[in-house]
């Protein structure tokens, strides 16, 4: 039985013959849509992103205007991006944990047995995810936050300083930190341990550095990924002492690129 | 065509694939077959480009799996440990797997229709029975249409009519033509389905060789003769040169098959009240084979304070 069989040639089924980074990346939008933590995730985003906006702008709209807040209203306008950061960072991870949680990793190297590939197009759906929906829940924030500033007669328009700026910073710093967490799982592969990593270090130790003596505590703070980062997603930075807003938000970038870097190295050396 | 060359894993001190060389054929099913433990996975994961071998190769019609463009259309896998994220529908599963490949979205509902799942395809995964997921699984092997199928373990947590199909499925599959390597750590799974054989214990080949082959040379077979005459008949056979055992009323002969030790009992005139052939199950051959070799067994319980 082993002689003269032959698989006819012609029944394979039809479709593109090479598939390349087009069909990878395709592929990575229906896996990252088709689970409902993604929903969650954005949805949980967008509440708390404009929600918190709003909700800090109205009652604080009148200190503001008085002047007895001590503080610009420019450091309130996209205030709710910094809680709503928690969940780009919920969602980075499980991008890339939940697959390690699962075993699907195995069915995604098998599809696609190209590492570089595949950690490019989840990075991408998520990063582009991301800075969509941080910018339009900044503007929804702007939106909500501002109608109570002007009330007050201390609304900012788009125009002003650092406005836009803040609003499209907002995006991008959801797509940088949501890349940053999905690099730790990518290391850890484990979502509770990425989780602890990376909300430890922008929330607890991102503000604990400025204990450290001198120069030091100065410069650590400044370069936290999380105070580099996010000063471009805010018109007028509560402290005043962090970097500028591009050239923070560039060192972040080099960070997030660097633990991505040696996320790769790892994912592609390690068996699945 | 898969062919494994020197093919070796080792984590740390522990080696699980220890320099296994071996091929497997088109157009018929080669069934992997070995203790729990045997290495029968860690072979698979390195066939399919998931670990990376210590030494040696293991190539698919001639290349390693990482070569092929879109390695769905040429390896279909159906992968022991449920590869699934439980949050997801089965039909997403399959799309995602379809789009990576750049195979038509109209392809997921041919597999999900042939192994009939068509009702549950918008369910989530994690609900699925154990059944119900290693069909999916073998949605996800065909989805391809792939010229090489390879199954880890395919038939765990299936009913009988679900072995069945299995059963019937790989056959079909091998007689078009296509490659199929099927792992199993049970043997009677193995002797009603595969063509050829590679038994692993311990990262080792133990054997390879067809199913017959295997039952001529491991499955040991004598002939069971109940006569009145229990003297004559034995001296008779044993003036043959034939191997023959007393065991109480029964004479067990080796060396000659039944019809022709009953021919010539009958040329001498003696009687014979039973004649019969008697095979050692594959299971027990199996059992044979590997008994030096599985990992973890159970002892057998000695009483407490026997050993004094």
């Amino acid at each position: 039985m082993t002689d003269t069989v032959t698989l006819d040639p012609h029944r394979n089924v039809p479709g593109v013959r090479r598939p390349g980074f087009a069909q990878t990346l395709r592929a990575e939008w229906i896996k990252f849509w088709s689970v409902r933590s993604t929903v969650w995730s954005i949805v949980a985003l967008v509440v708390l992103g404009a929600g918190l906006t709003v909700l800090v702008c109205a009652t604080s709209a009148d200190d503001l205007a008085d002047g007895s807040a001590g503080e610009a209203a420019g450091s309130f306008i996209t205030w709710g991006m910094t809680i709503a950061q928690i969940t780009a960072i919920v969602l980075g991870s499980l991008v890339v944990t939940s697959e390690y949680g699962t075993g699907m990793i195995r069915a995604t190297l098998t599809a696609t047995p190209h590492h570089g590939r595949v950690l490019a197009a989840k990075a991408l759906v998520l990063t582009g995810t991301l800075f969509v929906v941080g910018t339009v829940t900044a503007v929804l924030g702007y939106l909500g936050g501002n109608w109570f500033l002007e009330r007050e007669g201390i609304g900012l328009a788009l125009g002003d300083e650092g406005v836009l700026r803040s609003l499209l910073g907002s995006g991008l710093y959801m797509a940088g930190i949501g890349l940053f967490a999905a690099a730790v799982g990518l290391l850890v592969r484990h979502t509770a341990a990425a989780l602890a990593i990376v909300l430890a270090l922008i929330l607890v130790i991102g503000n604990m550095v400025v204990l450290l003596p001198g120069a030091w505590g100065e410069w650590a703070t400044k370069l936290m990924p999380g105070n580099a980062g996010g000063v471009v997603a805010t018109p007028v930075s509560f402290n005043p002492d962090l970097l500028d807003p591009w050239v923070g938000f560039g060192v972040f970038c080099a960070e997030v690129a660097a633990v991505l870097l040696v996320g790769y190295v790892v994912f592609r050396r390690r068996d699945a | 065509m898969i062919e494994a060359r020197g093919l070796t894993k080792r984590y740390g001190d522990r080696t699980a694939v220890d320099g296994i060389s071996f091929t497997v054929q088109p157009g018929r099913v080669t069934g992997f077959l070995g203790p729990n433990g045997a290495g029968k996975s860690t072979t698979m994961r390195m066939l399919l480009g998931l670990d990376r071998p210590t030494a040696g190769t293991v190539t698919v019609n001639g290349r390693s799996y990482a070569d092929f463009p879109a390695p769905l259309r040429q390896v279909g896998a159906l992968l022991e440990a449920r590869a699934l994220h439980p949050g997801r529908s089965a039909r997403d599963h399959l799309r995602w797997m379809a789009a990576s490949n750049g195979l038509p979205v109209r392809r997921v509902d041919e597999v999900l229709d042939m192994v009939g799942l068509t009702d549950v395809a918008g369910q989530r995964v994690g609900r699925f029975s154990l059944g119900m997921g290693q069909r999916l699984g073998i949605a996800v092997a065909l989805l391809g249409d792939p010229p090489v199928v390879v199954l880890d373990e395919p038939v765990n947590g299936l009913d009988p009519e679900g072995i069945r199909w299995v059963r019937t499925l790989t056959r079909q599959l091998a007689t078009e033509g296509r490659t199929v390597f099927l792992s199993s750590h049970l043997m009677s799974e193995m002797a009603l389905t595969a063509d050829h054989l590679v038994v692993i214990g311990r990262g080792r080949i133990l054997a390879d060789c067809s199913m017959s082959q295997f039952i001529a040379d491991h499955a040991a077979s004598y002939v069971r003769v109940a006569s009145p005459q229990r003297g004559e008949v034995a001296d008779l056979l044993r003036a043959q040169g034939l191997d023959v055992a007393v065991h109480g009323e029964e004479l067990h002969v080796q060396g000659l098959d039944a019809a022709a030790v009953g021919e010539l009992v009958g040329r001498n005139g003696l009687l014979l009240h039973e004649l019969t052939l008697v095979r050692s199950s594959l299971e027990d051959a199996f059992m044979t084979l590997t008994a030096a070799s599985v990992e973890y067994s159970a002892r057998e319980q000695t009483p407490a304070g026997a050993l004094r």
